[in-house]
Parts: structure tokens; sequence; C-alpha cells
């Protein structure tokens, strides 16, 4: 069996890598390792509209549960400000506006991606699994993969690999990725049912007790039913123990409980190699502060999919040719991950009461207004903050 | 490392932070290969506890 490319791992950055690889009539295989593409949910399930931009689609009911309009922000002591982003009354089916958020149905989305992927020529294999790498004089050329005890041999022109925050792919081809403990957000998650929540808004909570290095969340999916989770670092408790203790203060009842990693070290380094390519969770195409990918891997994986095409067109699949897609990619995201790093190094060190201070400057002051003056009565009343900025930047 | 393979979410943590990489995320259950250390690593990010120093029981 040969391909011109092979995409292995079928969620996001999969299906995009491998329908913009077919749309550019190339003869692509993506390879799944579990029986059922899009599940288990291991995300907390909201986008922005710059997703379907970058798909040229537009937002379907099909996959989507709710528009978002903005987001209500917890301090660990109760204190709460609004930040509103896009428009609550956007009508996604005659488009009439168009919201800046959407929380999707993962299973539905991803599946939906695959069969856009599959209607344009991918052939995909599901439950197999790839046990390594086939390479020539240092180069990708193909993989082993595994089908339900059977082992074969498929080549390829270019691997992209996109195979999630587990991957050993990008480690079988040479490219080091190793992560810290403390760059590891653990989640957990119910889909619960009966809340009283706004169907527009997001909730985010913060604190120590609540969500140590991370925080928790409420992500509406429709009246009455949110993905309700809870993501944490550096904790003694797991992740499990801070959801149940949340999502006790409701009543309802869960009909989905689901489990996650978030890598926040940032990207990887280096994302390709002489035939290969690495996409999404397994490059760290991750926002580093709030742990938000689904934007971000979509587009990575679109230039994925479009720079292989260009590369077996040339007849170049060398890294030399390869490192277009580090480059282009870098020039999408790579300031702005940088940025959130930082960010997230100011958070790790922020106290709750120096969350609450912040939490009370916000609540007061409009985030688009916000004057130099009434900045500087922040840091004079909290100087701790003005030296963990001095520290970091 | 004790694996407690009913309590696994497959999420693929402990898998992304093994330095020797000697974990693997099945479809439904971690492989441990030979040459465990027992460094720990990954029973800091497991979400669900399904992972268990020897020593901590």
């Amino acid at each position: 069996m040969k391909y011109d490319v092979i995409v292995v791992g079928g969620r996001i950055g999969g299906s995009i890598s491998s329908l913009f690889a077919s749309r550019n009539d190339l003869d692509v295989l993506m390879i799944e390792k579990r029986q059922e593409i899009g599940s288990p949910v291991q995300c907390a399930e909201g986008t922005t509209f710059s997703t379907f931009e970058t798909l040229e689609m537009k937002p379907s009911k099909k996959y989507i549960c709710t528009e978002i309009r903005g987001a209500n922000v917890h301090a660990p002591d109760g204190r709460t400000f609004q930040v509103e982003e896009g428009m609550a009354d956007g009508d996604i089916l005659n488009n009439k506006t168009i919201s800046e958020g959407y929380v999707l149905d993962r299973k539905v989305f991803d599946k939906y991606l695959a069969i856009e992927s599959a209607k344009v020529g991918t052939d995909v294999m599901v439950k197999t699994t790839v046990k390594d790498l086939i390479r020539k004089e240092g180069k990708v050329c193909g993989v082993v993969a595994k089908h339900l005890g059977e082992t074969m041999e498929i080549k390829s022109d270019v691997v992209i690999a996109a195979d999630g925050v587990e991957s050993n792919v990008a480690q079988m081809a040479g490219l080091n990725r190793i992560i810290n403990p403390d760059d590891i957000c653990s989640c957990a998650q119910y889909e619960l049912v009966g809340l009283d929540i706004d169907p527009h808004l997001l909730e985010f909570y913060f604190g120590r007790t609540i969500a140590p290095g991370g925080y928790s969340w409420i992500f509406p999916k429709g009246e009455g039913i949110a993905n309700v989770g809870v993501g944490v670092r550096n904790s003694t408790e797991t992740a499990y123990y801070y959801l149940n203790k949340f999502a006790s203060k409701y009543d309802s009842t869960p009909v989905e409980l689901n489990i996650g990693a978030v890598p926040l070290s940032g990207p990887m380094d280096k994302t390709y190699s002489d035939g290969f390519l690495v996409v999404g969770d397994a490059a760290g195409q991750v926002d580093p502060l709030t742990g938000g990918g689904i934007h971000i891997t979509a587009l990575c994986a679109r230039i994925a999919g479009e720079v292989a095409a260009e590369a077996i067109k040339e007849e170049d699949v060398s890294s030399t040719f390869l490192r277009k897609y580090d480059e282009l990619w870098r020039y999408e995201f790579e300031d702005n991950l940088k940025i959130s790093f930082k960010y997230r190094l100011i958070f790790d060190k922020l106290s709750d009461s120096d969350m609450n201070a912040l939490a009370e400057f916000f609540e007061n002051n409009d985030l688009k207004k916000l004057s130099k003056l009434n900045t500087l009565k922040l840091f004079g009343k909290h100087p701790n903050l003005l030296k963990l900025l001095k520290d970091i930047l | 490392m004790k694996y407690l393979v009913e309590s696994c979410g497959y999420c693929g943590a402990c898998v992304a932070v093994c330095s020797n990489k000697l974990l693997e995320l099945t479809e439904i259950e971690i492989i441990i290969k030979e040459g465990c250390n027992d460094c720990g690593r990954c029973e800091m990010v497991c979400p669900l506890g399904a992972l268990i120093l020897e020593e901590d029981q």
C-alpha cells in the first residue's frame, strides 16, 4: 500500500490536515487508533468563529450546541466580572449575525470533519494503531500499523502526526517532546443536566481550593445542560477530586464523564523533519494560558495539509521544503503563544488574594477604557502584582 | 508503578510526561513497557489517580 500522505490521528487536527491534503488531489490515508472518531470527548468543546473561517464552512446546528456572547469570571472570594465577546442573538442558520464563540458537540463535529474529509477522497482506517515509522536514509516514508492483530507496512511520501497530547509518533520521528508534569493541565469534566445557567455565557472560577494551578468552568450546551469541568496542575489531589467538589454545588445529574490532558508548555521547537509534520496537541499548538486550542489546531492542520500537497507536487518532501509549514504556522500564532506563556507564568504566581484584587479592579473598570492612572492605582495598592510583572516581563 | 485499569480515563497525560517514553496509550489501556524507574511523573498528572507508585500504597 502506498499513499501520498498518511495522517496519524482522526480528531480535529487529523481530519483537517487530511481534508486539505485531499482537496489538493493527494491520495491520503487517515489512521485513528480508536474504533469511533470523536469519542471519548477530551475537551470543554468551546471554540471561536475563526475555526470556521479556517475551514471555509458555515457553522451548523448539526454540531453547535450553543452560541456564546461572553463570560463571567469568578474570583476566589466570589467577586465576579463579565467579559463580553460577541452577540448572543446570532442566527447560525440564517447568518443574520455572527456569534464570536460556540460550544460544540465534539462527538458530532469530529466525525463530521472526518466524513467531509472522506467525501473528498481520504481513506480512513479506524481501530488501527501506528507502532513505528518506516524510514529510508533518515527520511520518514510510511508507518507500521496494526489493525485487529494484523501488522502492515503502509508507505507514503509524507506522514503527518496529529495523535494528540499522548503522541509517540513525533518521538519516533526523532522530534523530542517530553512534557514537564508542571506543564500538563489534568482535566475532568461532567456533562451535567438540570443546571440553572445562562445558555450564552461561559463561567470561569479561580482559586486554590477550587482548581489549583488552573480553573473550573461551566460551558453551556443548551437549556439546563453544560460541560462542568476542572483543570488542575501541581495538585496533590486529582482533577476528579476537585470536579466532584465543584459539581456537588449543583443540583444536577451527570450524563457523561470526560477526562483530558492539555499541554501548556507552548509549542515544540521543531514541527517538521524529512517527510514528516506534527500538528495540534502533539505539537503543543495550544494557548498556554487558557488551554484553548481548537482554532489554533484548525489553522495549523490546514497549513500542514496544504504544505504537504505543495511538497508532493514539487517532488520535494525534504525538511528544507517542509520547514515552510513551521514558518507559516509560527507566523500566525507564535507571538501570541509566547505572550500567553508569559501570562501563564504570572498566573502561576498569583495568590488567591492577588486574584481577588485583580477581580476588584476589573469589576470597577471598563476593560476597553483602562486608564494609566487607574492601573497605577492598582499597582500602588498591590505592589506584589507589579513585582510579578517585572520579574516575568 | 501500579496501573489501575478500571480507573483509567485514557487521556494520555501519563504518556506525555513519561521521560523514558515507556508508556503507550492504546484504545482503552495504558501499556507500561520494561524499564520504568518509578519516577512518579505519571502519577502527578493522572486526572483519575489510575497510576500509583508502589511506595504510596
